[in-house]
């Protein structure tokens, strides 16, 4: 059994985002829920949120952007640069809890305290951009933990993995020019759904050329199209990049029970992926993996969602 | 809407005695396809096209295997000799569905804009006309398509729109496409959210028919419409 860690911390329900919208503090309760019903809590390591030091926010984030973020949430503005970002006083302090609790939980897997970690965060990141909120999304918390492990820990190959069922338009902003930081998604084509980038000839741009994968799928596929594209894009990219250490923006949301989404991945699709993604990473990254919540709103399936994804982080299967 | 905003104004163009060459290296060296032909006093006299150079040069002159007397008559080509005289042009002041429908029409790549005086201005080619088209698309900026089937009456767009504005979307764009029953119209909105559960679930409530995705057609013909097949 691997040492899993798992992030969670009641503080991470404190950004709260108003009437009808579905980014809400019970997605958590119910990730919580699902990992203590299955009984997973006592073979994990369990872990507290801590508050990112700024340096590392700003390896990613200009620094204007962060101001502007924090003076938003401390005015009392419900909203930040578009509607779909709903945020209340306590937002930049949650934010910054979520990329903190990621950056403990890379050092403790640097340090092999950890062999592999979930970490149940809010509020999502993969959307952000340099100097954006976007789509509930305002620290990018992925991106932060890649520069990170680089700046902190000398880790050369960085890969991340990221099946949302929408593309991390802010990541592979990020990296696209990169080539030490491997990007890969797959999500709903962008022609139909949110945000409308990630098609598949974005490969990435100058010395990241060929750093940056998507694999869109069409509206109403399943399990089947993701096993394919997965086989075909994502593992014969890593067997030859041979990340060092592999991030996962994990999001629910392409669940068929999901209603933000088209597509329709059953529950055991998802385990399929992750033990996909835990193979790679027993092959080339040492085990290291650390997965971080992204999307997913289906609050009846984010309990079995949460408890498998763990399950599979500590055994490698069901 | 007007062609003068869309065009490209830095017009590369070549003058009718230089070579069929130096024709060809001003193409390729931009990455165009279309050479407008002007006179000294810029006045529009012709156009040439890379297509129009590749018929120029037979098979074994580009395989180095035509007869030396061959090979000077082609060296001799000047841009005047293969170039489309009076070719169709627009002015600046035709707009951009002027633009779509004469390209259409007559099967051009580009058209060369010329203004009252007979001087070229610029050139719009098949390339600005999908920038504008993207820009209508709205593609630009994140956000989610859905496709509403309504009916063909008054005051549909109006409910569709007010249920989307009290959920606080802005629009990207709408279109309105025909669809294959006549009685019926394909409402595309791109709104410029992440967040569209809640809407589709009101616009549902309200009896619109959210189309699914994969039936999608900007571009649906009629379906009684005869395929070219079947006339046989």
């Amino acid at each position: 059994m691997n040492k899993t860690g798992f992030l969670y911390d009641d503080r991470y329900q404190l950004h709260l985002t108003g009437d009808y919208h579905p980014e809400v503090p019970q997605r958590l309760t119910c990730v919580y829920r699902g990992v203590q019903e299955a009984g997973l809590l006592s073979s994990l390591i369990q872990l507290e949120a801590s508050r990112a030091d700024m340096k590392w926010i700003e390896l990613v984030h200009d620094g204007r952007y962060i101001q502007r973020f924090e003076a938003a949430c401390l005015s009392g503005k419900s909203m930040f640069e578009s509607p779909d970002n709903q945020m209340c006083y306590d937002t930049y302090e949650t934010a910054l809890l979520a990329a903190g609790g990621i950056l403990d939980v890379a050092g403790r897997v640097m340090e092999g305290e950890l062999d592999n970690a979930f970490c149940a965060v809010r509020p999502p990141g993969h959307h952000a951009e340099v100097a954006n909120a976007m789509g509930f999304c305002y620290i990018n918390n992925v991106a932060i933990a890649a520069r990170y492990l680089q700046n902190q820990w000398g880790i050369q190959r960085v890969g991340i993995v990221d099946f949302d069922v929408h593309h991390g338009n802010g990541t592979q902003h990020i990296f696209e020019q990169d080539p030490t930081v491997y990007y890969y998604s797959i999500h709903e084509h962008p022609s139909f759904a949110f945000p409308g980038t990630g098609r598949e000839f974005e490969y990435g741009k100058n010395s990241g050329h060929g750093y940056t994968k998507n694999s869109p799928v069409l509206p109403g596929q399943s399990d089947e199209e993701y096993k394919r594209l997965i086989e075909k894009d994502l593992i014969p990219a890593f067997e030859e990049f041979k990340p060092e250490v592999i991030l996962v923006s994990v999001g629910f949301d392409a669940h068929m029970d999901d209603d933000m989404s088209d597509i329709k991945l059953s529950t055991e699709g998802f385990s399929w992926i992750m033990q996909r993604i835990v193979e790679l990473g027993r092959q080339h990254s040492k085990g290291r993996i650390i997965s971080v919540l992204e999307g997913g709103y289906a609050l009846n399936r984010l309990p079995e969602l949460a408890a498998n994804h763990v399950k599979i982080l500590l055994n490698g299967k069901i | 809407m007007f062609v003068s905003r869309s065009m490209t104004r830095k017009v590369i163009t070549v003058d009718p005695e230089k070579s069929v060459f130096e024709a060809q290296e001003l193409l390729a060296g931009n990455h165009i396809r279309h050479l407008p032909v002007v006179d000294q006093n810029r006045q529009l006299i012709g156009i040439v096209t890379d297509r129009d150079i590749r018929s120029a040069m037979p098979y074994n002159f580009i395989k180095d295997s035509c007869s030396e007397e061959q090979r000077e008559q082609i060296c001799a080509l000047t841009v005047k000799d293969i170039m489309t005289r009076d070719p169709i042009s627009v002015s600046p002041t035709y707009t951009i569905q002027d633009a779509l429908l004469m390209i259409q029409n007559s099967k051009v790549g580009a058209l060369p804009v010329v203004g009252d005086d007979g001087k070229l201005s610029g050139i719009l080619s098949v390339r600005d006309l999908l920038r504008a088209f993207i820009n209508v698309l709205g593609i630009g900026e994140p956000g989610s398509l859905l496709c509403i089937l309504v009916k063909e009456e008054v005051g549909q767009l109006k409910k569709i729109v007010d249920a989307i504005t009290e959920e606080n979307i802005s629009f990207g764009s709408i279109l309105v496409a025909r669809y294959w029953d006549e009685n019926k119209r394909a409402v595309f909105t791109y709104l410029l959210t992440q967040n569209v559960a809640q809407v589709k679930k009101k616009l549902n409530n309200l009896g619109f028919t959210l189309l699914d995705p994969m039936e999608w057609y900007l571009d649906q013909l009629p379906k009684n419409e005869p395929s070219p097949k079947s006339t046989e």
